[in-house]
């Protein structure tokens, strides 16, 4: 089994159809896929990165939860919610009701997240379908700035911006844990505890000099 | 009462006619006639219910309109009392959702010359713990 230092879980949100299923499938296997994601017996998705911050590497195992449409048939509970430490936040270009719609997922946010802030990143996807856009970028960023959340136009079809947002909300994530006086009150740090005489993350980038 | 031998084809035939009505918006309604007033039981998607009454206001809350089905296998067994115990694996597309697996069991009880739904189990193919 491998070691990480955090479990990071993220979820994905925004109306059926936005798009959530094939932007993480985008991110964590570099494909568009827009027919059935065969699964593995297993419907989230996961990636492992390095998170680097202060000269040190941490290692992060990332899991990328999607409600996948389930909401359709079960009401999501708080208990969906509440593990997870950050939200990408997805609304489609193409759809007006579906940007409409963000307003009540905040609030869904606010109401069954881990805090009443929480990190999100507001992605508005299909950015490709140029040609069919109904949602300008001016009012999304308005939409975006009013909330105070980063905005981004993504791609699950061409990949623009999609590990963009991913980072930019671990980075938001990494840098909440870091910063938190209180520690007790953030969820995840479940990994394995640091080990600090491991070689392999504390060696400094000077390490890579020839000269 | 004795086993029914037709169990086979009574599965086949019940799960095409149940499907042909819940799947289509317009038919959804008429569900309510497969389900007994008071002895029938529904667990949907974890959500337990009794009646058909509490069985109908369910699927009539359900937020998609069309689903497109695919039966994998329809898996039938005789019971005792003359009723069908029915198995479905299959494939089902809620609009224009990403695709599930799930899975349905019934039980259906015979009444006079027909049979209504007693038990009914139904639950996604998501597999979302760690």
């Amino acid at each position: 089994m491998m070691e990480y230092d955090y479990l990071i879980k993220f979820l994905a949100l925004g109306d059926s159809g936005v798009g959530k299923t094939s932007f993480l499938y985008q991110y964590t296997d570099g494909m568009f896929n827009s027919r059935f994601i065969s699964t593995v017996g297993i419907d989230f998705r996961e990636k492992r990165l390095i998170y680097q911050s202060k000269g040190k590497n941490h290692r992060v195992h990332l899991q990328l939860w999607d409600t996948a449409g389930q909401e359709r048939f079960r009401s999501l509970t708080t208990a969906f919610y509440r593990d997870a430490m950050g939200f990408l936040l997805l609304f489609d270009l193409t759809n007006e009701q579906s940007f409409l719609e963000i307003r009540n997922w905040i609030e869904q946010l606010r109401l069954h997240a881990y805090c009443e802030a929480p990190d999100v990143v507001l992605c508005g996807n299909k950015a490709d379908l140029e040609d069919r856009r109904v949602i300008t970028e001016w009012r999304a960023r308005e939409l975006a700035e009013k909330h105070g959340l980063p905005y981004l136009e993504t791609s699950a079809a061409t990949g623009q911006n999609v590990t963009r947002a991913v980072e930019t909300l671990l980075e938001r994530v990494m840098i909440r844990m870091e910063t938190a006086v209180d520690r007790a009150m953030l969820p995840g740090r479940r990994g394995r505890p640091r080990d600090v005489n491991d070689l392999d993350l504390n060696a400094s980038s000077s390490n890579n000099c020839s000269c | 009462m004795a086993l029914n031998p037709q169990y086979e084809a009574i599965g086949k035939g019940f799960v095409q006619q149940y499907y042909a009505l819940f799947d289509d918006p317009t038919q959804r309604p008429n569900l309510v006639n497969m389900y007994n007033v008071e002895l029938s039981f529904m667990t949907f998607e974890g959500v337990q219910l009794q009646g058909s009454v509490k069985i109908m206001e369910k699927l009539n809350s359900l937020s998609f309109q069309k689903i497109n089905r695919i039966i994998t296998a329809i898996d039938s067994q005789p019971m005792f009392d003359g009723g069908v115990l029915i198995n479905v694996l299959g494939r089902l597309q809620a609009d224009e959702d990403p695709p599930h697996a799930f899975s349905q069991i019934f039980v259906l009880k015979p009444l006079g010359n027909s049979f209504f739904v007693q038990h009914d189990i139904f639950r996604l193919g998501i597999h979302d713990t760690a």
